[in-house]
């Protein structure tokens, strides 16, 4: 490793508590700051305002913001997340690792479908450029990115589970599969995976038909075929590898989703993965977990985008990162 | 290869997320202090579709906040509690209040302020370690109304007991009306005469839990107990695995007849609608809503044989401001009453699912005043009153305030302000708020109109009338003061003789109604699809353990 990119990485990485204490604050103000705490909305229409009061005083609710953000830090930097409210007295940890692990299982699968369907279906559909197939797969992939999930699940369920009733309708659950208990063998994983990998597909296949295009015009391609090489060797050699550079980007966001997870595709399927957690704890104001979730996905994000710079410079010379950095 | 490199590249960064992801999972977990027993994974030997075990009924069940007793305050909580826990007395299905761990009701003293429970002597915690004593209803009673405990329910059922306030404020080491006369008798003494105590010990803040398994517990920290509490009800925790499921099975050593005659009850906590899980077979009672109550009424349906329905003890209404004007008139609540369509509003607009209100008390309930007259639509009579009141313009702009999240606000209170709207020709804005807020801002009077409903904890009208109506109710958020209602209710609290007591209670409901400080709109109703081959299911009107009466057929 050069000692520039070292540097380089290791500047980005002192860069990443800064960014979490930007984060982690303003996460904090605002839960704290929004009428109504968690203490409040779980006591219910029948608990008497006194002994809201007294709890409140208890759990240090009623202290300064800032005094109960330094208390918080503290803790978190001993490794003490807190306490979920939602689900009552269990430690964050408990409540939000079962989660991650169920969202990142189905994402990893929807992003291994994206790209090994998508990155070849756009290729083939930009070298069909002026024939009838290009208006209709365009049509297609219009069609597939830009319909919500909002609207294709129910429609998914109904044909899946109520129609044919070969899928069960939502939740979750494992099955096993070459000796292996994984939660996306089972049929649960089916339609979250199938409602995600449509539109995914249709997106990545879209924008690498765009940029295989755009090469396809470039002078080094027709360079290329004036050579005489094979018509297969130019695609893969010369015009996939250079409009997959900045497909490098998205497959960052992408792996930051693995664990942002989906709040609609989970509420919809009522799948208990972080989405939905996200969503209860907003609803139940678990200050605690809502603080977790937003710090680790954060810190994927950040370390996402790090590595997709990282690895630009392996991918391409012209970009080094010791450039960058001088 | 430049391509080898790129494949390796993008191999390198999936498996350096990976990486970085499970490193982030250790730490959390190593957080955690590595207990997480039951969140894990679960069985995997089911994949959900249409299989079923032997004699195990599957329910799609509320995802519960808390199993602790003490700590409970919403009925999708109490639902499984009921179950995994008892206490002294509950109720059967027929309402009546029946003895669990005590074995007769109590015996009361004459002035009606000391009560005497003694103990089955049989009853075991699940563990079979040890039976139940008096000291334990001592422990959990006393740790319900601790403040060190942070139940935020715990006074609101058990503030009744002599010591309780002392106790509460820290001026008393143990809350004197409770004592331990010997191993299988309790005393409770409360500060004055109440027909509803016993009432109030079937909630789970009464419930009996193990002192030597809670320790000093909170509610909100060290709730890890709760996946394997040690109860005393007629079903046992399996497993809870938080979010997704709950599986209980039977305590083949209840205490009461009928044993449970389930093997296991698992409820899924997660998944689409239960209505489609319903049809899919993947479970086997769903609750049924507007939506599709219509398909399944349809006689031809497949499903029609399924539907059962049941009373629910409850009330939805809309509440005004007795406290301001323009709503401390009362001619003019009666104008905004006299101007909705009960009729229309239950059977056309909500499809029977629901009975309208005539006044406060459910049907179903003791109490419930058969011969009250309907709350009539009578759009003129509503007019003269407005006029009355001072005219349409003493209310324009006025605001309900309702709770809810999302821009949609309940259609039902739309149909309501359309009628408002045709009758008498006014305009109401609807404000809609978060239910936390929403609560703080009914409890601090601010608002003019509000809309709620209201759900028995226990089947007395004292629930209903006195809890949300008198005027020194700290749950009267309407504001309601009437001398003579207020009389009429103090003295139903006092009164020993029970058909005296409802008759008092059903004069205060007949003044209330005149005075009208809530429009009561309707009173909901369980409808329900329950398969064939599943006997004695109903749903309770109100939270009471259902389970054990249920078997299945096949």
């Amino acid at each position: 490793m050069p000692a520039g990119l070292a540097t380089y990485i290791i500047r980005r990485l002192l860069l990443l508590p800064l960014i979490l204490l930007i984060v982690s604050f303003a996460t904090f103000a605002l839960g704290r700051y929004a009428p109504v705490d968690y203490v409040e909305i779980q006591a219910g229409p029948r608990a008497q305002p006194e002994t809201i009061e007294r709890i409140r005083e208890e759990r240090g609710l009623n202290d300064p913001v800032p005094v109960q953000y330094v208390r918080y830090m503290g803790n978190a930097l001993t490794g003490d997340f807190g306490i979920s409210t939602r689900y009552q007295g269990f430690p964050v940890a408990d409540v939000i690792l079962p989660r991650m692990w169920i969202t990142m299982q189905y994402n990893a699968v929807v992003l291994v479908l994206t790209f090994s369907i998508g990155l070849p279906l756009g290729t083939w559909a930009a070298l069909r450029r002026g024939t009838w197939q290009d208006p209709l797969s365009i049509g297609v992939f219009l069609f597939f990115a830009s319909v919500p999930v909002l609207i294709s699940i129910p429609l998914l369920q109904w044909l899946f589970s109520v129609k044919l009733g070969v899928l069960p309708s939502g939740g979750w659950s494992e099955a096993e599969y070459l000796g292996v208990e994984l939660g996306i063998f089972s049929k649960q994983a089916v339609l979250p995976i199938l409602a995600l990998t449509l539109p995914g597909v249709a997106g990545i296949a879209r924008y690498m038909r765009g940029q295989v295009m755009e090469v396809l015009d470039q002078d080094f391609v027709r360079t290329a075929n004036a050579k005489g090489l094979k018509a297969s060797t130019v695609v893969t050699r010369h015009v996939a590898r250079n409009a997959l550079l900045p497909i490098v980007t998205i497959l960052g966001f992408e792996l930051a989703a693995l664990i942002g997870g989906s709040i609609f595709v989970e509420t919809l399927l009522g799948i208990p993965g972080i989405g939905l957690l996200a969503f209860e704890s907003i609803k139940s104001r678990d200050y605690d977990t809502i603080m977790a979730i937003v710090l680790i996905g954060s810190m994927v994000f950040v370390l996402a985008m790090l590595v997709i710079d990282i690895a630009y410079g392996f991918i391409d010379p012209r970009i080094r990162v010791e450039g960058r950095i001088s | 290869m430049e391509t080898r490199r790129l494949v390796l590249t993008l191999t390198g960064i999936a498996v350096v997320m990976i990486v970085v992801l499970g490193g982030l999972g250790a730490i959390l977990l190593a957080s955690g202090g590595g207990d997480d027993n039951g969140t894990t994974a679960g069985d995997g030997d089911e994949d959900g579709l249409g299989e079923r075990v032997e004699g195990e009924l599957r329910l799609f069940g509320p995802d519960p906040i808390t199993l602790d007793p003490a700590c409970a305050s919403d009925a999708g909580s109490a639902e499984y509690i009921v179950e995994i826990f008892s206490g002294l007395v509950s109720f059967d299905l027929d309402l009546n209040l029946i003895p669990d761990i005590a074995e007769d009701l109590p015996e009361v003293s004459d002035d009606g302020t000391v009560y005497t429970f003694h103990l089955r002597s049989n009853v075991l915690f699940h563990d079979n370690s040890r039976p139940v004593t008096a000291d334990d209803f001592k422990y959990s009673l006393e740790r319900s109304l601790n403040p060190d405990t942070q139940s935020t329910v715990g006074e609101v059922y058990l503030d009744d007991l002599v010591g309780a306030a002392e106790f509460i404020a820290g001026n008393a080491d143990e809350v004197s009306g409770i004592r331990v006369i010997d191993p299988q008798t309790l005393e409770l003494t409360i500060t004055e005469p109440s027909a509803v105590f016993v009432d109030k010990l079937t909630y789970p803040t009464a419930y009996v839990v193990d002192q030597r398994e809670v320790g000093d517990a909170t509610c909100f920290e060290g709730g890890g107990w709760t996946l394997t509490p040690n109860g005393t009800g007629p079903f046992k925790l399996e497993e809870w695995d938080l979010g997704r499921k709950i599986v209980l099975t039977a305590n083949p050593r209840f205490h009461l007849e009928p044993a449970p005659a389930l093997e296991r009850v698992t409820f899924i906590l997660s998944g689409g609608s239960s209505f489609v899980m319903y049809e899919n077979d993947e479970i086997d009672i769903t609750g049924i809503g507007s939506n599709n109550i219509e398909s399944v009424r349809d006689p031809n349906s497949d499903l029609n044989a399924d539907l059962h329905e049941g009373p629910s003890l409850n009330v939805f209404y809309i509440g005004f401001n007795t406290q301001e004007a323009p709503f401390d008139d009362a001619d003019l609540r009666n104008a905004l009453s006299l101007s909705i369509d009960r009729n229309f509003l239950a059977r056309e607009f909500l499809l029977d699912l629901v009975v309208p209100a005539k006044g406060i008390l459910p049907p179903g309930m003791d109490g419930y005043n058969e011969a009250l007259p309907d709350i009539p639509f009578d759009p003129d009579a509503a007019r003269d009153l407005l006029e009355k009141a001072g005219g349409a313009g003493v209310i324009d702009g006025a605001t309900i305030l309702t709770s809810g999240q999302g821009a949609t606000p309940s259609d039902i209170l739309q149909v309501v302000l359309a009628m408002w709207e045709q009758e008498l020709g006014i305009t109401v804005s609807i404000e809609q708020e978060d239910f936390g807020l929403f609560l703080r801002d009914i409890d601090d009077g601010k608002f003019q109109m509000f809309s709620l409903g209201w759900i028995a904890d226990y089947p007395d009208p004292q629930n209903f009338l006195d809890i949300k109506l008198h005027s020194e109710s700290a749950n009267n958020e309407a504001g309601y003061s009437n001398p003579a209602v207020d009389a009429l209710l103090d003295q139903a609290d006092g009164e020993a003789d029970e058909a005296t007591r409802l008759e008092l209670y059903q004069q205060a409901e007949e003044l209330i109604v005149i005075d009208m400080p809530w429009a009561p709109l309707y009173h909901g109703k369980a409808s329900y699809l329950v398969k064939p081959y599943v006997e004695g299911f109903v749903i309770p009107p109100f939270v009471i353990p259902n389970l054990r009466y249920v078997s299945i057929s096949r």
